[in-house]
């Protein structure tokens, strides 16, 4: 019994002095992992481009409002987190901001006040970018940013999870290295390990989260880094393995994508239109290259991927007469046929055609395409409620849109229509319900109601 | 004046096919250019959205994208002693409205015309004399040359994406295209589109009569297609709501899939929709344009928008009546033959014959907007003029593109228009019924021009610009030549019964069934400031920092639907004045 | 499924709800389709007076009758023209409808009543029915069918007197009733489908690359409407 106390009171100590160090013991931040002079001067644009690789605005410029004045919401599983205001404004702004205390943000998630940062920060992939980078940034938007006046709204996450010094436990397990990134010594491939798992923070999407919703991997040297995520309910695809979305992409349909959100296969949608849109349009040909090369480092030729070009037969020349299964059904067109094939000629086939193949940068393909088969087919049901769009960018100017269909169609048929594509062609994945399309509904409508 | 804004290096009137051109070669530049649209914004989608823009009342008999007479219109007469009296409905001619334009809601056919066309007045003299010209016939040279145009004719196909297949490319010719064509410098960018029934039975039973049936030129794209601006089409669904609706799976070339998301992108450019401009303002001694003045719709004023460069990229009737309302161009007077502004309107003769065919069934809802077999084995440089009477020629044609029910199921003549009998007729007779028309030019006269009228007004107060047109011998009887060349090849093909339409001696021009909306001249253009408005460059003689583009500038009309020979000519003007007038502004003739 | 025997009195199109019900059945629906709508008999007309509705029943019968397959009253053709009156259209919202008005031109220079569709009707067809109380005793819908008949053929054929503005009524109806017929459902008439149904017309999908090439091959499937409905 004693030795029981003793023991109790041990552990009760121990948990004391445990959250004493967690509350008390100063942070440490992270140094620059370079040795820059101290009047070293960014080269010029270097900053306006750093922003973009880090695509600063996708998170800290509002819907339709001022650049970088924060107060765009991001919806967590924890609650809903607002953006914070990073113009130079001395108040309401990062204005007053030291560079070092500008770095802590960006590598450690240490506010000026030495409050932690909700991880909807990407502090965990952004500690790994360059000294000459985070210098750039800190310039840009010291000087090159419009300050603006606006405290907007005060994040406020229910209990517990609005106490942030127990963000400091979640640190020590969840982040990795600063600085570290995979390498092999090619040019091109370290430059795009660079830009994916630093700046670009890709992982954040495309990588598993693992039990304390860190990611499962922080750079290729990691067995879990970019094996596909969730982001809002929809699949960020895996991007290396056999599930990859890109294991059948040219090298030359992998840089056309990143650059214009189209390509020969899909046409971007959901979070990763704003990405292309505000970030990957930007990249310099060097750097699209470099990415290409890294991504496709992953993959596995052997296994069948990286598929080199093509040059694919005029749509009308590819609708083989003779071809049998789903293409056969709808060419038929036989009055008692199913619902979900009805349903597609009425309302997808103008477009994307008897063989699911769609046509080259304008109409994604639906047989074989991540969105449709993806294990969450939240993507899928919102594409078809909401219809979808890829942004207008340098290279391919046209914002091509798809219209929406939800409004034309009951839950029961989005259903009948999700499950057809779901298996038609070479598709095979789990069909869906009525009440997932309701469910996906009413999230759209609360959300709307809530604006 | 309520207001004045801020002056831009060049305001462009109207934001159709020529407004998109000229604003995108323009600001590419680096020149501030600004766009003046009367009508709405309109995207692909949502305005031409699947499945709402198969609407056939809305857009097909509603006219839902056209210009709406009660805005603008004009009053249109036949003789001199006729009063004229307003295009109350929209009818024989449908212009646009909106951004995009007519470009938005055309079937897409796009044609060079032929060498001879541009010359067409020294053609007839060099080659059959003088004295085969009618007294009242006004015909011109236009001031250039095919060759001059080919390289430019050849960017806008190339900017179209358009499909089909060509005919003689620097002078071979080949098998399967138009061995008739005027040369290119190289093939379509895309193949021909995929043909329907009734065109291979056409284009069979032509062959077999020794004549060259090709596939029309198509701006309906038959693949993907990237443009140089990097816009996109994708290819043709054949969806059979091609004229008058806007495009639902970006396959029809318009200014929305092949040029404006790529303009609007420019920060140089901007364009304000719902500004309708009522007239350009001239320097105290009208020797330049000093901007246009509009109606903002919004703020219910009037806005002067000042301007180095005046570009009237309105339709062409429109150009004709800022002209008029402004005084660009001494008005012409039938009377007298004096004057420039307004003379020389044209039109286009058409005529066709309907065949029936109980055991062939055709899908006529599967169509393309410019799908079809054409010949010209009886084009403009293929007539002996003086050996048949008439000057003038047409391509004929059969491709169905559409089987829309309410414009008109074909029935064969003396089967009843209600009643249990048409019925019956129309079960028995739809998708059995298919078409070989003809397609020709309309020369200009005398009498057939634009000018004010004295009674109408529109909603501002000016005067509607008043038509005077009609037919007239020399083109009735070349359209009744193309009536006994189509016939034969029509009865070659054994069909049930056919029936034939063309206009016969003393016809009469109808406003109300639809023609086509192929209106030109009246801004003609030329090599002599006393016969035409503008120079070969489009530029105005009396006002060198002024253009009018578009079919406004055609002296007579050619044989072939208008769009091909607007685009070449838009482009040859902007490397006009891109090369020679930006450097040096002046006038370049 | 045997089908009703119609007959084109007026008791034949006053049946329409029993002929919408066989026209559901025959389209055979994949899914319930939206609920019928009320008989004509019980249609609030929009614009129309009930004695105008009247006419415009029996008109509509006439030019598009009834019989072995659905006509203008079981496609509600009436009702579309109703709706069509009380719109835009109606009041030639996008026609030039400025003066001086030419009534009695040259009908080659078109349209020049200065009266707009509702007004047409209205005034058109209080004078055919003034006209026939002349000529046979009693309103155009009281008629026996071959009257009626009569009288629509003279009024086609211009022999019925009109003033010149009014003289677009007959092509200006028929156009409407032809509209009515074809037009998509989402207008009132073309109901269920019918009138794309008659002709094997296949509505609004709009969709067909797979088709081109099938040269002399009947096109099997449906209509679908812009709603999304399916026949």
């Amino acid at each position: 019994m004693i030795t029981f106390l003793r023991i109790l009171t041990g552990l009760v100590l121990l948990g004391l002095v445990v959250l004493a160090a967690i509350l008390f013991m100063p942070v440490r931040t992270t140094p620059a992992l370079a040795a820059l002079p101290e009047d070293y001067t960014p080269p010029e644009g270097s900053g306006e481009y750093a922003m973009r690789l880090a695509d600063c605005s996708a998170c800290h410029t509002a819907e339709g409002g001022v650049p970088f004045a924060g107060g765009r919401k991001i919806e967590s599983p924890l609650g809903t987190i607002y953006s914070t205001n990073i113009t130079p404004d001395e108040d309401t702004g990062i204005g007053s901001y030291s560079l070092d205390e500008f770095r802590a943000a960006l590598y450690d998630g240490i506010r000026q006040d030495g409050a932690h940062l909700y991880p909807a920060m990407p502090y965990a992939n952004y500690r790994k970018m360059s000294e000459a980078d985070v210098r750039a940034l800190y310039a840009f938007f010291m000087d090159e940013v419009e300050p603006v006046s606006n405290a907007g709204p005060e994040t406020a996450l229910p209990f517990p999870f609005n106490q942030r010094w127990g963000i400091r436990t979640w640190k020590w397990a969840a982040l990795s290295e600063p600085g570290e990134l995979s390498s092999t010594g090619d040019a091109a491939y370290d430059r795009g390990a660079y830009l994916v798992e630093a700046p670009g923070h890709c992982g954040a999407c495309h990588t598993p989260r693992n039990l304390v919703m860190g990611e499962a991997g922080y750079t290729a040297m990691d067995g879990d880094f970019l094996m596909g995520g969730e982001i809002d309910g929809w699949t960020a695809p895996p991007l290396r393995g056999p599930d990859s979305a890109i294991r059948n992409w040219s090298a030359e349909d992998l840089k056309l994508y990143l650059a214009s959100g189209r390509n020969n296969h899909a046409g971007v949608n959901g979070e990763m239109q704003l990405v292309v849109r505000d970030s990957l349009q930007y990249f310099t040909n060097e750097d699209l290259d470099a990415v290409v090369a890294y991504l496709r480092a992953l993959g596995d030729p052997a296994a069948g991927d990286n598929a080199p070009p093509v040059d694919p037969p005029r749509t009308a020349d590819r609708l083989d007469p003779s071809a049998g299964g789903t293409q056969a059904v709808l060419t038929a067109a036989e009055p008692g046929m199913a619902l979900g094939p009805r349903l597609y000629l009425d309302n997808c086939n103008a477009c994307h055609f008897v063989d699911g193949r769609g046509a080259d940068q304008v109409f994604p393909e639906l047989d074989g395409n991540p969105l449709v088969t993806a294990p969450s087919a939240t993507g899928l049901i919102d594409t078809i409620l909401n219809g979808a769009e890829v942004p207008s960018t340098t290279v391919r100017p046209y914002s091509l849109r798809m219209p929406d269909f939800g409004h034309r169609l009951s839950d029961e048929e989005v259903a009948e229509l999700a499950t057809f594509l779901r298996s038609a062609w070479s598709n095979s994945a789990d069909a869906v319900t009525t009440a997932d399309v309701t469910a996906r509904r009413e999230t759209a409508e609360e959300r709307a109601a809530a604006e | 004046m309520a207001r004045t804004e801020p002056k831009k290096d060049v305001v462009i009137v109207g934001l159709g096919w020529t407004g998109s051109i000229m604003g995108i070669e323009m600001a590419k530049q680096g020149l501030e250019v600004l766009a003046l649209e009367r009508g709405a914004d309109r995207y692909t989608v949502p305005d031409f959205r699947y499945p709402d823009v198969i609407d056939e009342l809305k857009y097909g008999v509603r006219f839902g994208f056209m210009q709406k007479p009660r805005n603008s219109t004009v009053t249109i007469r036949r003789t001199l002693q006729e009063t004229a009296l307003p295009y109350r409905q929209l009818g024989s001619f449908l212009p646009g409205d909106g951004v995009g334009g007519a470009g938005i809601h055309w079937n897409g056919h796009n044609w060079r015309a032929m060498e001879n066309e541009f010359i067409l007045r020294s053609y007839v003299e060099d080659n059959f004399g003088a004295d085969i010209i009618p007294e009242d016939m006004t015909i011109q040279d236009w001031g250039v040359t095919y060759a001059e145009l080919e390289p430019h004719f050849d960017r806008f196909e190339y900017m179209l994406g358009l499909s089909g297949q060509a005919g003689n490319v620097n002078g071979q010719i080949i098998e399967g295209g138009n061995p008739f064509e005027a040369p290119r410098s190289r093939d379509f960018p895309l193949p021909p589109l995929k043909q329907t029934y009734d065109a291979t039975l056409f284009a069979d039973a032509a062959r077999a009569m020794g004549y060259h049936p090709f596939p029309r030129p198509a701006a309906n794209a038959s693949g993907v297609w990237t443009n140089e601006y990097g816009m996109q089409l994708g290819p043709c669904n054949y969806c059979g709501f091609c004229e008058r609706y806007g495009c639902l799976n970006y396959s029809k070339a318009s200014p929305q899939t092949c040029i404006l998301d790529a303009l609007r992108r420019m920060p140089n450019f901007s364009y304000r929709t719902n500004s309708e401009v009522l007239r350009v303002d001239l320097a105290e001694d009208r020797q330049t344009a000093t901007g246009v003045t509009y109606w903002d719709e919004e703020a219910q004023e009037e806005v002067f928008q000042p301007a180095d460069i005046v570009m009237l990229c309105a339709y062409s009737l429109h150009n004709v009546h800022l002209m008029l309302l402004s005084g660009i161009g001494e008005p012409y007077n039938p009377a007298t033959g004096e004057g420039v502004t307004g003379k020389n309107y044209a039109y286009q003769m058409n005529g066709g014959t309907t065949l029936f065919f109980k055991d062939k069934l055709f899908n006529p809802f599967i169509g393309a907007g410019a799908n079809g077999m054409s010949m010209d084995d009886f084009a403009i440089n293929q007539i002996d003029f003086a050996a048949e009477g008439f000057i003038g020629g047409s391509y004929i044609t059969a491709g169905v593109t559409n089987g829309q029910p309410i414009r008109g199921i074909g029935l064969p003549s003396g089967t009843a228009s209600w009643g249990e009998e048409w019925k019956t007729a129309i079960t028995e007779w739809y998708g059995h019924s298919m078409s070989i028309g003809s397609h020709g030019s309309n020369m200009a006269y005398r009498d057939c021009y634009l000018d004010l009228d004295p009674t109408y007004t529109d909603r501002h107060g000016r005067p509607l610009m008043r038509m005077t047109f009609n037919w007239k011998p020399n083109d009735i009887r070349m359209t009744q030549f193309m009536r006994s060349k189509i016939e034969p090849i029509a009865e070659s093909m054994n069909p049930d019964t056919w029936q034939s339409s063309y206009k016969g001696e003393g016809a009469q021009y109808d406003v109300r069934p639809y023609q086509t909306t192929h209106n030109v001249g009246g801004a003609i253009m030329g090599d002599d400031p006393n016969t035409s408005v503008v120079n070969r460059y489009l530029q105005a003689w009396g006002q060198h920092n002024l253009f009018s583009l578009g079919a406004a500038a055609f002296p007579q009309n050619i044989q072939y639907n208008p769009t091909g020979v607007v685009g070449a000519l838009a482009y040859w003007a902007a490397d006009a004045i891109t090369r020679d007038y930006l450097p040096n502004p002046r006038p370049l003739v | 499924m045997p089908l009703p025997d119609w007959k084109t009195t007026r008791r034949g199109f006053l049946g329409g709800g029993a002929g919408a019900a066989a026209l559901t059945a025959m389209a055979v629906p994949l899914h319930a389709q939206s609920p019928e709508p009320e008989p004509l008999e019980n249609y609030a007309p929009e614009y129309f007076t009930a004695e105008e509705w009247q006419f415009v029943m029996s008109a509509t019968a006439l030019l598009i009758p009834s019989g072995p397959t659905p006509g203008a009253i079981e496609a509600r053709v009436p009702v579309f023209i109703d709706l069509q009156l009380a719109s835009g259209f109606g009041s030639a919202d996008d026609w030039y409808m400025a003066g001086p008005h030419i009534a009695d031109a040259d009908p080659l220079l078109g349209w020049q009543s200065p009266l707009t569709p509702a007004e047409i009707y209205r005034e058109g067809i209080a004078a055919v029915n003034a006209w026939c109380e002349q000529t046979h005793e009693a309103p155009f819908a009281d008629l026996l069918p071959q009257t009626q008949q009569e009288v629509m053929t003279a009024l086609s054929e211009d022999e019925v007197p009109l003033p010149p503005e009014l003289r677009g009524l007959f092509d200006l109806l028929l156009q409407n009733t032809k509209e009515g017929f074809f037009a998509d459902p989402k207008y009132g008439g073309n109901h269920r489908m019918a009138g794309w149904t008659h002709i094997g017309f296949p509505g609004a999908r709009a969709s067909f690359l797979e088709w081109v090439d099938k040269h002399n091959v009947p096109y099997p499937l449906g209509p679908v409407a812009i709603s999304g409905e399916r026949g």
